[in-house]
C-alpha cells in the first residue's frame, strides 16, 4: 500500500495526499532516525556548560546540563536503565561535547529539537541501520529561489528510510552511499531529486509550486481529503492568500468573485449580515436555498435560521445571519467548493445547495521554532453623497409642498396634530406659541411671516449622508504562531476587530481565539485537537422587524432608524440644528425627534460568544484499515439588548398626550376597559425598556468512519469509506422586555402596573422562551475504484434520517446517491505530452441529493396558544392545528448530471475548468393556497418541480512568470438558467410583483412580474392600469391569481455572474483587483412614489417631470399629485370609487418601476510592496510587506434609473447597510 | 488481538446507534404537543368556532349599507366591491373567501378532536367535548351553506350544489372534495347538530360564553330549522335558549341599563361576556373596525329606523352615533389588538354570534308561520319592551292592527314576519344577520349609487340572482369543485 489513490485523508494529516507515499516512509523511519541521527541537531548550539561532578548516575548529570543550558531531557527508564555511573570535569563546554561526554560510555543517541533532547539507547535497532551506518557522510543545505534557507525540508535517500530534515539554517547531513539520490521534499515546493555523485556537500535550490496547479489539488470534502487526480465531482479549491480581502472581516465575502457558479450578493454590508450566497442558483423554491458551511470538517450550524431571501430585510436578527462571522480571516488556509452531486454526496440530505468546506491553518513542522506572524488591517470608510442619489433639493421640494398645500395638504388641524410632522407642523404649531413675557407668538399669522419661516428651510439642502455617515478608522489585528516537531504541530491565533462603523449608532468588536492541534503516537495511532472561541460586542441602532401588508402593497416598519433610510427618506429641508446650533427635533408619532439624538436613545448592543472545540482520533486497525472518530461541541450564546432610553423619540411616544387630540388618537396609549369613561393613559409614565433577546445554541456531533484502503497488483485500486454521524442542536431563543427601566435614575425599574395588565389583554407577554431542537443521523457508504491513474470510478449512497418531521416516521428517512466517473486522459499511451494542452481529464457524475425543507407536519402539527379574546377572564388555554397531516410529505430532493473537463494548459501554469450541469428538482416544497376545505388554506407541501441548466468556466493560473514579473490570473464566470415544471398553484399578484419575486410556472424560480401601466388619466393625472380582466382599472387585486395580463419581466436572481481577478507582481511590488459582474435579472425600484407625501419625507426627482395639468400624460409617466377631491374621482373599471393608494401603489408594482440588475464592479484593488530582505532581517523579520486596498471602490455599470443605488442592496431599513467603500491599509510581518 | 477488540468495539458501538436512532430521531422538534387526553380535545374543540367573520361583506351586500357619496367615508375594497355585489379576490382579511377558510379551519379542529376521541378511546368523560365538536361542526357547515350555496327551499327539491360537508381530517396536500346537493348538506348539518346537542353540558366549559353550551346549540337549532320550515321544531328550540325560558330578562336592555351607559361604556361593554343576551361569542380576526367610516355603509337614509316611530308608535332607544357627518355608527364594536410577538400581532373583535334576542325572535317567526299570532304577538312585545325608549305596554303594544296599518300589509303572517324581520335588521344592525334574513326570506335589495356629479341612481339584488351567492375561493377548483355560476 504504497499508492493512495483515492485520497486516503483525514484533516489532521498534515501534508496533502500527493506526499503521502514519502510520508509514510518517513514514519517507518522515524524511530530509526533516533538511532544515527548523531548529533547533528545540536551543532549550532552555542551554551557553554561548566560541570564538575562525580559518580554520579547519568540522570542527575543530564539533569545538571539541563539545568544550565535551559534544555530538558526526554528518556525513558528503560534507557538509562543499568548506565554506568559517570564523573565529568567540563569547563566552557559546548551542550554536544558535554553530551558526548554524558553518553559516550553508555552507546547512547540524542537529539535536539526546539530544547528538547531527547535520548535514546543506540544498541536495540544498531543491527538494522549498521549498513547505513557504514556509509558516507553527505552535508548540504536546501534553498529556495530567493537563497532563503528552508527549515524543516525533509531529505531521504531514495529507495532507503534513511532521513532527515534540515535545521534553522538550512542545513543537514545525512549517511547516504555516494552514488545515492537524495529525494528533498518542503511543502510549498516542488519536490526535487539530487544525485549526490560523490559530493560531500550539496546545495539543492528548491522551485516554488506557486504557479503549479498540482499543489492546489486536493479536494476537502469534509470528510475526506482526495486527491484531484482521483476526484470526480466538481469542485473548486480557493487559497485564503489568492482570495484575501484586507479590511473586510467576513470570511465569506472573500468567495466574491473567485469561484465560477457561486454568486454572492451583498444584502448588507452590516457586520454580521451573511451576503446572499447562491452556489449554481437556487434549487428550491421555498427553501433557505443556502450553501452548507463546514469547518474543519464539521458542519456549521446557523445560530439563527435565516433564509436567504430574509437576509435582506434588515432585521434584528439579520446581524446573527453570518455563520462564518465568529472566524478570523487570517486563521483560514482555504476553501473548496462543492458544487455537483458527485462533490456533495457525502452531504446526501442536506447537500442540495452546494457545501463550502473551509479549512484553518495547522501548525507546520518547525523544529520547534515558533513563527509568529502579525497582520494588522487599518481601514477608513468613503462617505456616500447626494451625487449618487435621486433626491430631490430642499428649494425643488418646498416647491412641490406649496403645490400639495395649495391642493389641499398641510392644513390645521391635520398637518399640526397628526402623529408625524415636518416644516409645517412647526409652523402652525408656532403659530400659537405665546409668550408671556414678551406679549407675542412664536409665528405671526400673515403671510411674509410664513415665507420667512419656510425660506430658512427651502434653504437648508441638509447633507444627511455628510451628517450621518462616518469615515471612521477600523484597526484589525491578528497574531498567529506556528511551530511544530516531527511528533506534535500547533497553530494558534489571536485576533482583535474594531469597528467604528460607517454610520453613526454603528460599532463593533470581535476578539477571536484558535488552537488547532496535531499529535502523533507512534505509528497507528494519530490525534487532533481543535479549538475556537469568538466574542462580539456590536452597537446598531434600534429596530423592530419588517411586516408585509399586502393588502395596499407595502412593507412597513414599526420605526425605523435606520441612517441609511433615514439619508434616503427624510427631505433635505429638514434641519438637524436649528439657527442656534442646537438640536432641532421635529415630530414623529406625537413625540420630537432628531435622528443625531436617537440613536444615543434608542440602540441595540449585541453579544454574542461563540465556542467550539473538536478532537479526532485516528486509528490504524491493519495498514489497510483506518478507524476515526470525530466529535465536537460548539456553545453559542447571543444576547441582544435594546436600550430604549427615557429621551428616545420612541419613548416619549408612548407619553405623548399633550392634548385632547393625541390622547385620543395617540396608538401608544392604553384605554383599560374596566374603566371606559377614561381617557387613555400611558402605561410607561417613567422610565423606558431594557428589552434583552437570547439565542442560545448547543451542538453536539459526533463521527465514526472506517476506511479501507488497498491497491492490488496492476494498478488497481480500491477505497471503501463508510461512515456514521449523529447530530443533535438544540437552540433555545428568549426575550424580556424590561419595562420602565429608569435611565435617568440609576437603572431604577418603575414599571407600571398597568403595563402589565395591559400586555395580558393584548396577549403580548413581557417574556417568553422557546426550544428548537435538531436530531439527525446519517450513514453512508462511498466505494471507490481507480486503474491506474487514468479511470476512477465512484458511488456513493447515504441514508439520512431527522426528527424535523416530529414523532411522524413516515418520510423520516432518505436514501440519496450517486455514480460518477473520471478518465485521465493525458495518463493514456496515445497522449501525446506536449507543454500547450498537458492535461486533461474528463468527469461525468449523475447523482440525486436532497434538502429538508421547512414542512414539519407530515402529522398533524398543534401548538397551544391563549385565546385571543379582550377581557383576561375570558382567556383560556387553547390548543390549535398548525398544520394539518400531509402524509405525502417528503423531502426536497434533485437529480443531477454533470459533465466536466479539467484542462492542464502550458505546462500547467494555466487551468481552464468547464463543468455543464443539468438538474432536476422535484417534490419541492413551497407554500401553496389550496381550497381550504381541509382546514389550511395555505399550506407548505412538495408541490413544484424545476428544471436548471447551467454552465461554469474557469481559468486560473500563472500565465506569465519570468524573473522579476508575475501575473497570476482567474477569470470565470457562470450562466444558469432555472425554469419552474411544474407548479400546482400560482401565487398571487402580489407576490409576483414585489421585489423578491414569485415562483411561477414556466418561469424562473423568482421571477419579477409588473402590473402594465396603462397611462395616466388625462383628466386628473392619476395612473391607470391593465386589471385582471385586461379592461383598463385604477384598482388591480393584489391577491388574485390571474396573472395574465402581468408582463412577465425577468428573473430577480441574476443568471450570469462571474469574476475577474489579476494580480501582478514585480520584484517585491504587486498589484491585483478584483472585478465582479452579474447579468440577466430585473430589479423592483423602491416604492417611493404616492400619491401625497407628508411634509417630512423625501421625493425623488423623478417628481419634478410629474403630470401637472392635462395633457402632460402624452409627455410624462410620474403622476400626479392629488388633491383631496380629484382623489375622489378615481373609479373602477366597473365604476366604483377606488381610494388612491391603491392605484399610486399598484404605480410602484409597475412596468415603469423596474430596471436592470445588471452591473460590473471593481470590487476590490490592492497595492503591495513586500520590504527587502536586507532590511528586515535587521529587525530580524522573515517578511514584511505593505499593502493599499480599496474595497467595493467603483461601479463601473449598472442602470441608470437606479441612481447611484446599489443593484446588489434593497436598502430594506433596520440593521441593513449597503456595502461600503473603503480604503484599508495592511501590514504582514513574519517572524 | 487489539485489533480485534476495537473491531469489534466500534461495530458494537454503530449497532447500538443503529437501533436507537429511531428513538433518538423520536424528538419533537420543538414545542408541539398531541391531542391525546380529554384535556387536549377540550382545549383543542376551543378553537373549532370561525375565527373569520362576515360582518364586512353580509353587511355590505345588504340593506344595511347606502352610498353616502363621493368624497364621504372611505373607499374599502371589502365594502366598496359587496356593496356592488362584485367578487372580492383573494382571501385576505374581511373577504367571503377568509371567512370560508376561517369555517373550515373551524371544522378541521372539530374533526380532529372526534378522530382524537376515537383512537385514543377517551370514552364518556368526553362526550361533552364531542357534542360540542359536532354542533360547532354543524354551525361552520350551516353558515358556509347561508353565504355559498343556494338557500335551501322550504319543500323544494334542494338538488343545487351544497358546499362540501368535511368529517374526517384532511391528510393529503390537495384533497378531493364535493359538493354534494343542498338537501344532503342540510341533512348532515342537522344530523350533526342533533346528535351533539345531546351531548352537551352546561358545566363542561371554564368560559362557557365562547362555547356551544346548550343554550346556544338551541340557539343555532332555531335558526336552522327557520330554514328548514320546521317551525315546531324552530319554536321548542328557541324555548330553550333562554335560561329557564325567561325572555325579557335576558334580552338586550336597551332601554334601560345600555341607554344610561356612555358611548364608552357601551361599546366596551356591548360585546362582552357578561351580556346576558349573549349566548355564544367568537373571537373573529378582523379588521371590521378599521373601517367605521366607510362610503358604503351606516348613513343617514338608515338612521329613520332608529329616530323615527316604527310599528309600536314608539321610538328605539338604540344609540345613533356617528364619527362625522354621513358617517353613523352603531358602536358596537371594540377593536381589540393580539399581539403574538413583539410589534406582530392581529386585530380581532368579540363577535356575538348568537342571542337570545334572536332566539326569541326566531320564535316569533316560527309562531307566526304556525299561525300562532297571539303568541307572535306577545314575543314581539317582550322584544320591543326591552328596546323602546320609554318604554310604555299600554300605549307601545304591537298589535294585528297596527301592523296592517303600519306595514300596509293585510295578511297578518306577512305582517308579522315583516314586523319581525325589521325588529332585527334595526337591532342587528351591523352585526351581519341582515344577509342571514335576506338570503333566507329571498328579500330584493335595493342600493342606492351615487356618481361623482352627484346624481343618484339605484341597483336591486332580486331573488334568484347569482349574485346572491357568494363566491367559493378560486383555489376551490383544484378541490375538484365548480365555482358558483356568474
Amino acid at each position: 500500500m504504497n499508492n493512495l489513490p483515492f485520497g486516503k485523508k483525514r484533516p489532521w494529516d498534515y501534508q496533502d495526499s500527493l506526499f503521502c507515499k514519502p510520508l509514510r516512509i518517513m514514519k517507518i523511519s522515524t524511530f530509526l532516525m533516533f538511532a544515527f541521527v548523531t548529533g547533528v541537531q545540536a551543532e549550532g548550539i552555542a551554551q557553554k556548560v561548566n560541570l564538575k561532578l562525580k559518580n554520579v548516575k547519568v540522570e542527575d548529570a543530564l539533569s545538571a546540563i539541563g539545568k544550565q543550558t535551559k534544555h530538558r531531557f526526554l528518556y525513558s527508564d528503560d534507557v538509562t536503565k543499568g548506565a554506568k555511573r559517570i564523573s565529568l570535569n567540563l569547563k566552557d563546554a559546548s551542550l554536544e561535547d558535554a553530551l558526548e561526554e554524558v553518553l559516550s560510555d553508555n552507546n547512547y543517541t540524542y537529539k535536539v529539537i526546539a530544547n528538547t533532547i531527547t535520548v535514546n539507547n543506540i544498541e536495540k535497532s544498531s543491527d538494522k541501520t549498521s549498513v547505513v551506518v557504514l556509509q558516507n557522510s553527505v552535508s548540504g543545505t536546501v534553498k529556495d529561489k530567493e537563497g532563503r534557507p528552508l527549515t524543516g525540508a525533509s531529505i531521504t535517500v531514495k529507495g532507503t528510510s534513511v532521513s532527515t530534515q534540515t535545521d534553522n539554517s538550512g542545513n543537514f547531513k545525512i549517511n547516504a552511499p555516494s552514488n545515492g539520490i537524495l529525494t528533498i521534499r518542503y511543502i510549498g515546493f516542488k519536490s526535487s531529486e539530487i544525485s549526490i555523485g560523490g559530493k560531500s556537500n550539496i546545495t539543492i535550490t528548491l522551485e516554488s509550486t506557486d504557479n503549479q496547479l498540482e499543489v492546489v489539488d486536493v479536494v476537502a470534502t469534509g470528510y475526506q481529503n482526495i486527491a484531484r487526480k482521483f476526484f470526480t465531482g466538481s469542485a473548486t479549491r480557493v487559497d485564503a492568500k489568492d482570495a484575501e480581502r484586507a479590511g473586510v472581516p467576513d470570511i465569506s465575502r472573500m468567495l466574491e468573485g473567485q469561484v465560477a457558479g457561486v454568486s454572492l450578493q451583498n444584502v448588507s454590508g452590516t457586520f454580521g449580515a451573511a451576503p446572499k450566497i447562491r452556489v449554481r442558483g437556487a434549487t428550491s423554491l421555498s427553501g433557505d436555498n443556502k450553501p452548507l458551511w463546514v469547518i474543519d470538517g464539521i458542519i456549521l450550524e446557523d445560530v439563527v435560521n435565516i433564509s436567504n431571501e430574509a437576509l435582506s430585510s434588515g432585521d434584528m436578527n439579520t446581524l446573527l445571519g453570518s455563520s462564518v462571522a465568529g472566524i478570523n480571516p487570517d486563521d483560514i488556509e482555504s476553501f473548496n467548493i462543492l458544487k455537483d452531486a458527485a462533490a456533495t454526496a457525502m452531504y446526501g440530505a442536506r447537500a442540495m445547495n452546494g457545501v463550502i468546506v473551509v479549512t484553518t491553518k495547522k501548525g507546520r513542522q518547525t523544529e520547534g521554532k515558533p513563527h509568529v506572524s502579525y497582520t494588522g488591517n487599518f481601514t477608513s470608510y468613503i462617505k456616500p453623497t447626494y451625487n449618487n442619489f435621486d433626491v430631490m433639493t430642499s428649494y425643488d421640494q418646498m416647491a412641490v409642498m406649496i403645490e400639495l398645500k395649495n391642493k389641499g395638504y398641510y392644513q390645521i388641524p391635520s398637518a399640526s396634530r397628526g402623529a408625524n410632522g415636518g416644516v409645517f407642523y412647526k409652523m402652525y404649531n408656532k403659530l400659537y406659541e405665546y409668550d408671556e413675557t414678551t406679549k407675542t407668538y412664536g409665528l405671526k399669522n400673515d403671510a411674509p411671516s410664513q415665507v420667512d419661516f419656510l425660506t430658512r428651510y427651502a434653504n437648508a439642502n441638509t447633507d444627511w449622508f455628510d451628517l450621518l455617515f462616518k469615515n471612521s478608522f477600523v484597526q484589525e489585528h491578528s497574531v498567529s504562531v506556528s511551530s511544530g516537531t516531527e511528533k506534535s504541530q500547533h497553530y494558534s491565533s489571536v485576533s482583535y476587530l474594531k469597528d467604528p462603523g460607517m454610520t453613526i449608532g454603528n460599532d463593533v468588536e470581535r476578539f477571536t481565539g484558535n488552537f488547532r492541534s496535531n499529535y502523533k503516537f507512534g505509528e497507528k495511532l494519530k490525534a487532533e485537537l481543535l479549538g475556537n472561541g469568538s466574542v462580539r460586542q456590536q452597537t446598531a441602532p434600534g429596530t423592530v422587524n419588517q411586516k408585509s401588508d399586502p393588502v395596499y402593497g407595502s412593507y412597513y416598519r414599526g420605526y425605523d432608524i435606520n441612517p441609511y433610510n433615514y439619508a434616503l427618506g427624510t427631505s433635505r429641508l429638514i434641519t438637524p440644528y436649528d439657527e442656534n446650533g442646537n438640536l432641532e427635533y421635529f415630530t414623529r408619532g406625537y413625540a420630537p425627534f432628531n435622528i443625531l439624538d436617537e440613536v444615543n436613545n434608542n440602540y441595540m448592543e449585541l453579544g454574542m460568544i461563540d465556542f467550539k472545540v473538536q478532537a479526532a482520533l485516528n486509528y490504524k486497525i491493519i495498514p489497510d484499515l483506518t478507524y476515526s472518530i470525530t466529535g465536537a461541541y460548539r456553545f453559542s450564546k447571543s444576547e441582544n439588548q435594546t436600550f430604549l432610553k427615557e429621551n428616545s423619540n420612541y419613548i416619549q411616544s408612548f407619553r405623548a398626550m399633550q392634548d385632547a387630540t393625541i390622547v385620543g388618537s395617540n396608538d401608544k396609549l392604553y384605554s383599560d376597559p374596566d374603566f371606559p369613561n377614561d381617557l387613555p393613559i400611558s402605561v410607561l409614565p417613567e422610565g423606558g425598556f431594557y428589552n434583552v433577546n437570547l439565542d442560545n445554541m448547543k451542538y453536539y456531533y459526533l463521527r465514526q468512519d472506517l476506511e479501507y484502503n488497498k491497491e492490488f497488483n496492476g494498478g488497481h485500486n480500491i477505497n471503501i469509506f463508510a461512515n456514521m454521524e449523529m447530530i443533535t442542536t438544540d437552540r433555545q431563543a428568549e426575550f424580556f422586555d424590561g419595562v420602565g427601566y429608569s435611565y435617568e435614575n440609576g437603572g431604577l425599574a418603575v414599571p407600571f402596573p398597568k403595563y402589565f395588565k395591559k400586555a395580558r389583554e393584548e396577549g403580548n407577554p413581557y417574556y417568553g422562551m422557546g426550544y428548537k431542537f435538531t436530531r439527525f443521523n446519517g450513514y453512508s457508504m462511498r466505494a471507490a475504484y481507480a486503474y491506474k491513474q487514468k479511470y476512477s470510478l465512484n458511488g456513493t449512497v447515504r441514508y439520512d434520517g431527522s426528527n424535523k418531521m416530529g414523532k411522524s416516521r413516515t418520510a423520516r428517512w432518505l436514501p440519496t446517491w450517486n455514480v460518477s466517473g473520471k478518465w485521465n486522459v493525458d495518463e493514456e499511451a496515445f497522449w501525446i505530452k506536449n507543454s500547450i494542452l498537458s492535461n486533461l481529464s474528463i468527469r461525468a457524475t449523475y447523482g440525486m441529493v436532497a434538502n429538508m425543507g421547512n414542512a414539519t407536519n407530515s402529522a398533524a402539527v398543534f401548538y397551544n396558544q391563549t385565546a385571543r379574546r379582550r377581557e383576561i377572564v375570558d382567556q383560556e388555554t387553547l390548543t390549535y392545528i398548525s398544520n394539518i397531516a400531509n402524509k405525502e410529505l417528503t423531502w426536497e430532493k434533485m437529480k443531477e448530471f454533470n459533465l466536466g473537463f479539467d484542462i492542464g494548459m502550458f505546462d500547467s501554469k494555466v487551468g481552464l475548468t468547464i463543468d455543464l450541469y443539468d438538474r432536476r428538482s422535484f417534490d419541492l416544497l413551497g407554500s401553496i393556497q389550496t381550497s381550504g376545505i381541509d382546514g389550511e388554506y395555505t399550506k407548505i407541501a412538495n408541490y413544484a418541480n424545476m428544471s436548471a441548466k447551467g454552465i461554469e468556466f474557469a481559468i486560473t493560473g500563472t500565465p506569465v512568470k519570468s524573473g522579476d514579473f508575475r501575473w497570476k490570473t482567474n477569470f470565470n464566470f457562470a450562466f444558469n438558467k432555472n425554469e419552474i415544471t411544474r407548479l400546482d398553484i400560482n401565487p398571487n399578484i402580489w407576490r409576483a410583483v414585489s421585489n423578491t419575486g414569485g415562483a411561477v410556472n414556466g418561469y424562473s424560480q423568482r421571477s419579477l412580474f409588473s402590473i402594465q401601466f396603462d397611462g395616466l388619466d388625462p383628466q386628473f393625472g392619476y395612473p391607470t392600469f391593465i386589471g385582471t380582466d385586461g379592461i383598463k382599472t385604477t384598482n388591480v387585486s393584489l391577491q388574485s391569481q390571474v396573472l395574465d395580463y402581468l408582463k412577465y419581466e425577468g428573473p430577480v436572481e441574476p443568471t450570469f455572474t462571474g469574476g475577474f481577478f489579476n494580480t501582478f507582481s514585480y520584484k517585491n511590488f504587486s498589484i491585483s483587483g478584483l472585478f465582479t459582474f452579474s447579468a440577466g435579472n430585473k430589479l423592483r425600484l423602491k416604492p417611493s412614489i404616492a400619491w401625497a407625501y407628508d411634509d417630512m419625507s423625501v421625493m425623488t426627482k423623478d417628481m419634478l417631470n410629474r403630470w401637472i395639468m392635462p395633457g402632460d400624460e402624452k409627455s410624462t409617466t410620474i403622476p400626479a399629485l392629488l388633491d383631496p377631491l380629484s382623489a375622489t374621482n378615481i373609479v373602477s373599471s366597473s365604476g366604483t370609487q377606488v381610494s388612491a393608494v391603491y392605484p399610486y401603489n399598484a404605480y410602484n408594482y409597475s412596468t415603469e418601476r423596474v430596471v436592470d440588475g445588471d452591473y460590473i464592479k471593481l470590487k476590490n484593488i490592492s497595492l503591495g510592496y513586500a520590504l527587502p530582505k536586507d532590511l528586515i532581517s535587521r529587525f530580524k523579520m522573515s517578511n514584511a510587506s505593505i499593502n493599499v486596498v480599496a474595497n467595493n471602490i467603483w461601479t463601473i455599470m449598472a442602470d441608470k434609473r437606479l441612481n447611484g443605488q446599489d443593484p446588489e442592496f434593497f436598502a430594506t431599513g433596520g440593521v441593513a447597510l449597503p456595502v461600503p467603500k473603503q480604503i484599508t491599509v495592511s501590514l504582514k510581518v513574519g517572524f | 488481538m487489539k485489533n480485534i477488540y476495537i473491531i469489534s468495539l466500534s461495530i458494537i458501538g454503530t449497532l447500538i446507534l443503529f437501533s436507537s436512532c429511531n428513538k433518538y430521531l423520536d424528538k419533537e422538534p420543538d414545542n408541539r404537543t398531541e391531542i391525546n387526553t380529554i384535556d387536549k380535545v377540550a382545549q383543542l374543540v376551543g378553537t373549532a368556532y370561525p375565527t373569520a367573520d362576515y360582518l364586512s361583506f353580509a353587511e355590505s351586500a345588504s340593506d344595511n349599507a347606502v352610498d353616502k357619496g363621493p368624497g364621504v367615508g372611505n373607499s374599502v375594497d371589502t365594502r366598496d366591491r359587496p356593496y356592488a355585489w362584485e367578487d372580492i379576490f383573494g382571501a385576505g382579511t374581511n373577504t367571503p373567501s377568509n371567512y370560508w377558510n376561517g369555517c373550515y379551519e373551524a371544522i378541521a379542529a372539530a374533526n380532529q378532536a372526534l378522530e382524537s376521541i376515537n383512537t385514543y378511546k377517551l370514552g364518556v368523560k368526553s362526550d361533552p367535548y364531542k357534542g360540542e365538536a359536532l354542533v360547532a361542526r354543524a354551525y361552520a357547515h350551516h353558515m358556509l351553506a347561508i353565504f355559498f350555496a343556494t338557500t335551501y327551499k322550504i319543500g323544494g327539491a334542494n338538488d343545487a350544489p351544497g358546499i362540501p360537508y368535511v368529517t374526517k381530517p384532511g391528510e393529503k396536500v390537495l384533497q378531493q372534495y364535493d359538493r354534494g346537493t343542498v338537501k344532503s348538506t342540510y341533512e348532515s348539518i342537522v344530523k350533526d347538530l342533533e346528535e351533539g346537542l345531546s351531548l352537551l353540558t352546561e358545566t363542561a366549559y371554564k368560559i362557557p360564553k365562547y362555547h356551544f353550551t346548550p343554550a346556544a346549540a338551541h340557539a343555532f337549532a332555531s335558526r336552522l330549522y327557520l330554514f328548514l320550515g320546521e317551525w315546531q321544531k324552530a319554536v321548542d328550540h328557541a324555548t330553550l335558549a333562554a335560561p329557564s325560558g325567561d325572555f325579557l330578562n335576558n334580552l338586550r336592555p336597551i332601554n334601560t341599563t345600555m341607554l344610561n351607559q356612555s358611548s364608552g361604556e357601551f361599546r366596551d361593554g356591548f360585546t362582552r361576556s357578561d351580556v346576558k343576551s349573549t349566548l355564544l361569542l367568537a373571537n373573529c380576526y378582523s379588521t371590521w373596525t378599521y373601517n367605521e367610516s366607510a362610503r358604503y355603509g351606516y348613513g343617514p337614509s338608515l338612521t329613520p329606523m332608529f329616530n323615527d316611530p316604527n310599528v309600536t308608535g314608539g321610538t328605539l332607544a338604540n344609540k345613533v352615533l356617528s364619527y362625522s357627518a354621513a358617517n353613523y355608527t352603531t358602536y358596537k364594536w371594540l377593536y381589540y389588538f393580539f399581539y403574538t410577538g413583539p410589534g406582530i400581532g392581529f386585530p380581532y373583535i368579540m363577535q356575538p354570534l348568537f342571542t337570545v334576542d334572536e332566539a326569541l325572535l326566531n320564535r316569533a317567526e316560527a309562531y307566526a308561520e304556525l299561525g300562532n299570532y297571539q303568541a307572535s304577538l306577545d314575543d314581539i312585545n317582550t322584544f320591543y319592551s326591552t328596546k323602546i325608549r320609554n318604554y310604555v305596554p299600554s300605549s307601545h303594544q304591537v298589535t294585528l292592527a297596527k301592523i296592517m296599518s303600519y306595514f300596509s300589509i293585510s295578511d297578518p303572517k306577512e305582517g308579522l314576519i315583516k314586523t319581525i324581520l325589521v325588529a332585527k335588521k334595526a337591532e342587528f344592525l351591523q352585526e351581519g344577520l341582515r344577509w342571514i334574513d335576506i338570503a333566507r326570506r329571498d328579500l330584493t335589495v335595493v342600493h342606492n349609487v351615487i356618481d361623482a356629479k352627484g346624481i343618484e341612481t339605484s341597483i336591486e339584488l332580486k331573488p334568484g340572482d347569482p349574485r346572491r351567492i357568494f363566491q367559493l375561493p378560486e383555489e376551490v377548483k383544484v378541490a375538484g369543485l365548480e365555482l358558483n355560476p356568474r
